[in-house]
């Protein structure tokens, strides 16, 4: 390993360390522009010049393109180097806007801070500034090109990093330009990092623009919800509102990018229709007396029919906080539940999976990075799990071979073989495609839990396990649904799911249903006996932030905080329980009680909109017993009184991987799905990353993005029923009839029509065990008007 | 807008290539030679010819000197301007032909007949200063020289 002096001190790095690394690690920073450590070294902006005064190397060079070597003696305060690096920085604002005050970057750009500190002041050129006309990129990036210094960082980010190739670099010398060929939309589900990773203001946050400087923000470690990985954030928020999300590093999930769905998924926080008081029979009350008022039913209710006429539905879109306090409030009272599957199916796979992971098996998305084989079954992760397509990414780079088995057309940004098949296909499939990870040494296992089953997710965690046992570093890595369904499948006692519960209350055992957290109106398979169930019921009382119509239509309605003003622990899909801090002190946001004008001018001592509770506060109190008194409390309050979570007593900056601690058990049987018959097509829906999720849903700018409804089918089956690309048919099944655009796709498997969610297909079925076939003459091409 | 012949001869080359990028020059040449500039046709053509995102071919096509992606004048006229022609009195050649044509650098004569550019090296230092009308490269420019050659092109019946 090389050692080397910088500044006087000694550093040893390994073989290959750059230089400007090297000086990072004695905590010297040198000024980059180019370099980014996601990214490399290209050695395009100049301004990292150091003095090499000794060694192998001579004067003046890019401390970015040298690698370390023994007997460097490197100097950044040399005035050979600090003078270059000042000229460097005189010649990059040559042409750059003196403009900070108007930019949106201005306080928080690189540029700004290196010109500052870097020593040039004084403008000496009195030449003319270049100008270039700006494009339109869509809804969450806007361009400004006149800032642009030239580092490429966006054009790498975007084509090496991230797979796609939409955005370039045309023009020579003096003209180089940044961007589309034609204004337009960004086709990378990744482009909001642009905004991050731009050193000055050519990329800024569309939606959040001159909402205030970076020294106006409270700024929090967040952690993402918008999907089951966990990324890191950082939340900043201004006036009691949330404004704007960015990418936060973090060594084992993440690393330093999170997707779009992560960044700009949060509006639905503080959006004009989030509930903010009570409800009791349509009247607004306040949430304290909507929870007395629940308390008090439910309590009669108990008292008339017993424990047992009590349901309590959560949802793993909830902390772990509210789940747990969920299963504590059915064991003190007696009542039924909490029910966290929305199908049993679904909870079926997740739950394998949860047994299957183990701390020796589990990979992060950092160690798939560095995987030489990946075989996906049954996961999109583009649309289930978007970063983990860039971690996946990122083995390919570096000559991992990647396999997809899965019937939905893929579009992933890097090549893979694509094993097209039907679920009944699948476990074969898999079986054979396993012999390809045989001549890999780091083989990793990628298995979805949305449309595979609880039998696909074991033969995955078995694959595993074989490949361990011949001597190979394997690691299984699972997605799931939702941010925290890891952590409802380690509180599930019950493994029972809605349906269950909408039995008894068809039967009038369960007389009065408590929800939380729930999206059980778009993901329940049969909406109209649930909307009957729900009837049937004397007590309806739901918890959530967000208006659902089971909000809307609940006889007594709780509004509960978000993540942003409670906080709480999402255990991520490989069991990693992450501590989220809350962003900002709640309450209705400023621009709100203002009605839009300028804050109001009286004043109290209390925040307006501030009484409501945390859902796992509600969850206490509906049994009339007080909640832990803070966070702290509440997280030990946990530990104590569940075994699993014990762990968290260590969690750490990475948080605490939880593990179920259950032994993988082999399936019996393995169930083999039934087989589709003939003249039928299987109607499959499926998750997709804008516009699918219940939360990021009401982000006005992603819906932008969320496309036409559409269905996918295999170029065979379509030539055989006479459809062509971009017709419109018509499904109908079980009394439905739907009306959707067909895309055609080659790979994907035959006899399956994907129809991904979509924020305007309010029909939403999710098989419920059973899979959904349509006859093929109920398939109708309709004649375009 | 590509003769079929040329279109299977430049297909066929793509084919044989280990990377079809390769060829990316020549089939944007092709598109050239047959409308006289590269079209956003024919740039979206050659892009799909080449199975490259259309801006890939426009960021070549855009640092390229010789890839025109404006109609140009029946005669393209590149005055170098890289370092030895510099030295050698480039610029003051560059400002004899404009005022010469009565245009600036980038522009067309109004009859058409001529366009100007720079080029930042011909490869013609041995023999600076150089300029490249069409194809063919001409050296040890003066301003009589240039007088010459132009009227050479001047008395040519347009095509």
């Amino acid at each position: 390993m090389p050692k080397l002096i910088i500044d006087n001190r000694e550093i040893e790095v390994p073989e290959g360390t750059k230089v400007i690394k090297a000086a990072e690690k004695l905590g010297i920073y040198i000024p980059r522009f180019c370099f980014h450590h996601a990214l490399g070294a290209v050695g395009a902006c100049r301004v990292c010049a150091v003095k090499f005064q000794e060694g192998p190397v001579d004067g003046v060079q890019m401390s970015c393109m040298i690698d370390a070597q023994d007997g460097m003696k490197v100097s950044t305060a040399d005035p050979e180097a600090a003078d270059f690096r000042r000229s460097v920085i005189e010649w990059l604002m040559l042409n750059h806007p003196h403009d900070c005050p108007v930019c949106d970057e201005g306080g928080h750009c690189l540029l700004q801070d290196l010109t500052v500190a870097g020593g040039h002041g004084i403008r000496r050129s009195k030449g003319r500034k270049r100008t270039y006309t700006d494009q339109y990129l869509g809804p969450l990036v806007y361009h400004e090109m006149n800032r642009c210094i030239q580092c490429y960082r966006c054009v790498r980010f975007y084509r090496e990093y991230s797979g796609y190739s939409d955005l370039g670099v045309t023009g020579i010398a003096g003209r180089v330009y940044f961007g589309r060929l034609r204004e337009g939309i960004l086709e990378s589900p990744f482009a909001g990092n642009l905004i991050d990773i731009c050193p000055t203001g050519v990329y800024t946050d569309r939606p959040s623009r001159y909402t205030g400087r970076r020294w106006d923000f409270e700024r929090t470690p967040g952690v993402c919800i918008h999907c089951s990985l966990g990324c890191r954030t950082t939340v900043s928020a201004r006036y009691r509102q949330v404004v704007r999300v960015e990418g936060r590093f973090s060594q084992q999930v993440n690393r330093d990018f999170i997707c779009d769905r992560g960044r700009y998924g949060f509006y639905y926080a503080d959006r004009p229709g989030r509930p903010r008081n009570g409800r009791i029979n349509g009247q607004t009350v306040s949430a304290q007396q909507a929870v007395e008022e629940a308390r008090d039913r439910l309590q009669r209710i108990t008292q008339e029919h017993g424990p047992e006429a009590v349901g309590i539905i959560g949802s793993a879109r909830s902390s772990l906080q509210t789940l747990s306090a969920l299963v504590h409030l059915c064991h003190t009272t007696g009542w039924q539940g909490p029910v966290f599957r929305n199908t049993w199916i679904a909870g079926a796979a997740a739950d394998a999976a949860v047994r299957a992971l183990s701390p020796e098996n589990a990979f992060s998305m950092r160690e798939i990075e560095t995987a030489d084989a990946i075989l996906a079954v049954g996961a999109d992760p583009v649309n289930e799990a978007p970063m983990l397509a860039l971690a996946m990414r990122q083995a390919q780079r570096t000559g991992a071979e990647i396999i997809a088995i899965d019937p939905r057309p893929l579009d992933w940004p890097f090549d893979f073989a694509h094993l097209a098949c039907r679920a009944e296909e699948m476990e074969e499939t898999l079986a054979s495609a396993a012999e390809r990870l045989s001549a890999s040494r780091r083989p990793v296992v990628i298995c979805g839990t949305e449309i595979t089953d609880d039998g696909i997710v074991m033969q995955a965690a078995d694959l595993v396990a074989g490949l361990r046992g011949s001597d190979k570093r394997a690691g299984l890595f699972c997605t799931m649904p939702q941010a925290n369904s890891f952590g409802a499948a380690l509180l599930d006692e019950s493994n029972a799911c809605a349906a269950d519960l909408a039995d008894r209350i068809e039967t009038g055992q369960i007389r009065a249903l408590a929800v939380f957290e729930s999206d059980l109106w778009h993901v329940f398979p049969d909406r109209s006996r649930l909307s009957t169930a729900l009837e049937k019921l004397d007590l309806l009382v739901s918890v959530d932030f967000l208006d659902t119509p089971l909000f809307e239509n609940a006889d007594i309605g709780i509004p509960s905080l978000t993540v942003f003003e409670a906080g709480g622990i999402y255990v991520n899909q490989e069991g990693r329980a992450q501590q989220v801090r809350p962003a900002h002190t709640g309450g209705l946001p400023i621009a709100a009680a203002g009605l839009g004008d300028h804050p109001p001018r009286s004043f109290s001592p209390d925040v307006p909109g501030r009484d409501m509770p945390a859902a796992w506060a509600a969850a206490f109190s509906l049994s009339g017993q007080a909640p832990p008194e803070t966070d702290a409390q509440m997280t030990a309050w946990m530990r104590d009184n569940f075994a699993v979570l014990a762990d968290l007593a260590h969690m750490e900056a990475d948080g605490v991987r939880l593990f179920a601690g259950r032994k993988v058990s082999i399936p019996d049987e393995a169930q083999i799905p039934e087989k589709k018959p003939d003249q039928f097509l299987e109607l499959l829906p499926a998750p997709t990353i804008f516009g699918g999720e219940p939360m990021s849903g009401h982000s006005q700018c992603l819906r932008e993005l969320a496309g036409l409804p559409a269905v996918w089918m295999a170029r065979a089956d379509a030539d055989r029923l006479g459809i062509a690309d971009d017709d419109r048919v018509s499904l109908g099944f079980e009394n439905i009839e739907v009306t959707l655009n067909v895309r055609i796709s080659d790979p994907m498997a035959q006899g399956v029509l994907v129809v991904y969610r979509h924020p305007d297909i309010d029909w939403q079925p999710a098989p419920d065990g059973k899979r959904i076939f349509i006859s093929e003459d109920q398939i109708r091409r309709i004649e375009k008007a | 807008m590509l003769a079929e012949q040329i279109r299977a001869e430049l297909e066929k080359q793509i084919a044989a290539a280990d990377h079809p990028q390769e060829l990316a020059v020549d089939v944007m040449l092709a598109f050239q030679e047959a409308a006289g500039y590269l079209s956003d046709t024919a740039l979206e053509a050659a892009a799909a010819m080449l199975k490259m995102h259309p801006v890939e071919i426009e960021e070549i096509a855009t640092f390229y000197t010789f890839i025109y992606r404006e109609p140009v004048g029946q005669n393209v006229i590149h005055i170098c301007d890289s370092v030895i022609c510099w030295l050698d009195g480039s610029e003051s050649l560059m400002d004899y032909i404009c005022r010469k044509l009565g245009i600036a650098p980038g522009q067309t004569t109004p009859d058409g007949g001529f366009t100007l550019l720079p080029a930042c090296c011909l490869g013609y230092c041995d023999r600076s200063p150089a300029m490249m009308i069409n194809r063919k490269v001409y050296g040890h420019l003066s301003r009589e020289r240039i007088d010459d050659i132009l009227a050479r092109f001047e008395h040519e019946e347009p095509a």
